[in-house]
């Protein structure tokens, strides 16, 4: 059934991006879509890549390890930025490296020929479905989303270890406001009208968190989706030559869209780790 | 929300496997590559740190061994120079002891020579005071031709030449 289904319109095979990744086969009830696929495949290089730079890490280096150093120091140096201690830096910086890695590698696979070009016929409603074997991971909202609560939940746990977790249930819920008044009333009147406006900022803090979710899972999915359509819209034009351009910008639109992402991840990290200042 | 997660297709068990996914990657991104890069970067700074305290450490030794050297390279030239200065005094005394008995001795030789000489001298007199005496004698005995005895000759003589 499989075919190379580039530039090919044969019958009436439909040849839609659709905006959620296609199942492939089934594993019991389990969906295996091209998009996990492709996740998977991104997992094996990097598990390929680490054990590499496992073997050849030396205290005086060489080649690779080179230039796996030369991007720590300087993603150590972004994250000071940031962070405003190297410390902190130290401390988040394997999980937002992690996000920038796997981000990175997915949206460069969603580009790679083949990738949303090989595949198969489907049949669906009655219709032939053109249905490609692979589809860059973070083209699926499944996978940015699952992303996306994992960052945020991450950067409340660390906010729980920082502050404690009494004190950071009160940036959402803010009893400790409602318990502040009758104690501070004689110095300052004010408090009255203060502190139940802090608790309602800590509950629109709540739907903040959600949004963190939202903004940072339809982000990525929006910028990598819109770019293969883009891709796969110049190809339908003229497949030689014009979608290069393009290409190069996936390329760059990938790089960034991996380090927004982490960036991100690294600032809510750090907004919840500290104190709230007043 | 419905139509959000229908047209998405979101999917709870895709989700839950694109996080075990992610996890994964977290895991061995963490032990197969940051940790060891990490930690080997760690240990070169740490090197890099002690190799630089050392050679100050090194250099300020350096410093205190070269002091050192100075003042026992003076400290010797010191000793030397009164080794120097205590042996001249000593060959000084030594050359006016031998000078002084060479002294003795060659005033020792002078009066046993000295000596030698009167005793000489004395013999030299006594002796030609015979030759004389008899010479006196025999030409007396010439002049006056008459040979008195012996014992009157001699005392004849004496009392001439005395």
């Amino acid at each position: 059934m499989s075919e190379h289904a580039e530039n090919s319109n044969q019958g009436s095979v439909s040849h839609e991006h659709t905006l959620y990744a296609e199942p492939i086969f089934h594993v019991g009830a389990f969906t295996v879509t091209n998009s996990i696929l492709n996740s998977w495949i991104v997992v094996f290089l990097i598990l390929v890549l680490s054990l590499f730079i496992r073997r050849k890490v030396r205290i005086v280096p060489k080649g690779i390890q080179n230039v796996f150093e030369m991007v720590i120091e300087k993603f150590l140096g972004i994250f000071d930025l940031v962070t405003q201690s190297r410390s902190r830096s130290l401390k988040f910086f394997p999980l937002v490296f992690s996000f920038f890695i796997f981000i990175l590698f997915s949206n460069w696979m969603g580009i790679l020929p083949g990738v949303g070009s090989i595949g198969q016929i489907a049949y669906a409603h009655g219709e032939k479905v053109f249905v490609p074997y692979f589809r860059g991971g973070t083209a699926d909202l499944n996978t940015t989303l699952a992303l996306a609560i994992i960052g945020v939940v991450a950067s409340h746990i660390f906010g729980i270890i920082a502050l404690g977790a009494w004190r950071y249930f009160n940036k959402f819920i803010n009893i400790r406001a409602f318990l502040e008044i009758p104690k501070k009333i004689r110095k300052d009147p004010m408090i009255i009208f203060v502190n139940p406006i802090k608790a309602f900022v800590g509950l629109i803090e709540i739907i903040g968190e959600i949004a963190k979710v939202a903004s940072l899972s339809f982000r990525l999915f929006g910028n990598v989706f819109a770019g293969e359509v883009l891709l796969a819209s110049m190809s339908a034009i003229l497949a030689f030559g014009v979608p290069l351009p393009f290409i190069f910008l996936e390329v760059i639109v990938g790089m960034i869209q991996a380090l927004i992402f982490s960036v991100l991840i690294l600032a809510y990290l750090t907004m919840n780790t500290s104190a709230e200042e007043h | 929300m419905e139509s959000l997660i229908e047209m998405f297709h979101v999917d709870v068990k895709l989700l839950i496997a694109q996080m075990l996914n992610f996890a994964i990657v977290i895991a061995i991104l963490y032990f197969f590559a940051l940790k060891p890069i990490l930690a080997v970067m760690r240990e070169r700074t740490e090197k890099i740190e002690k190799s630089l305290q050392d050679a100050v450490a090194i250099e300020e030794n350096m410093k205190k061994t070269e002091a050192l050297c100075q003042h026992e390279f003076n400290e010797a030239k010191k000793a030397a120079a009164l080794i120097m200065s205590q042996a001249g005094a000593e060959a000084e005394k030594k050359r006016e002891k031998m000078l002084l008995r060479t002294k003795e001795e060659i005033g020792e030789i002078i009066n046993e020579e000295k000596e030698k000489m009167r005793l000489e001298k004395a013999q030299v007199l006594k002796e030609i005071k015979a030759s004389v005496t008899d010479l006196v004698i025999s030409v007396t005995e010439k002049v006056i031709e008459k040979n008195l005895d012996s014992k009157d000759n001699k005392e004849l003589i004496k009392s001439m030449i005395k």
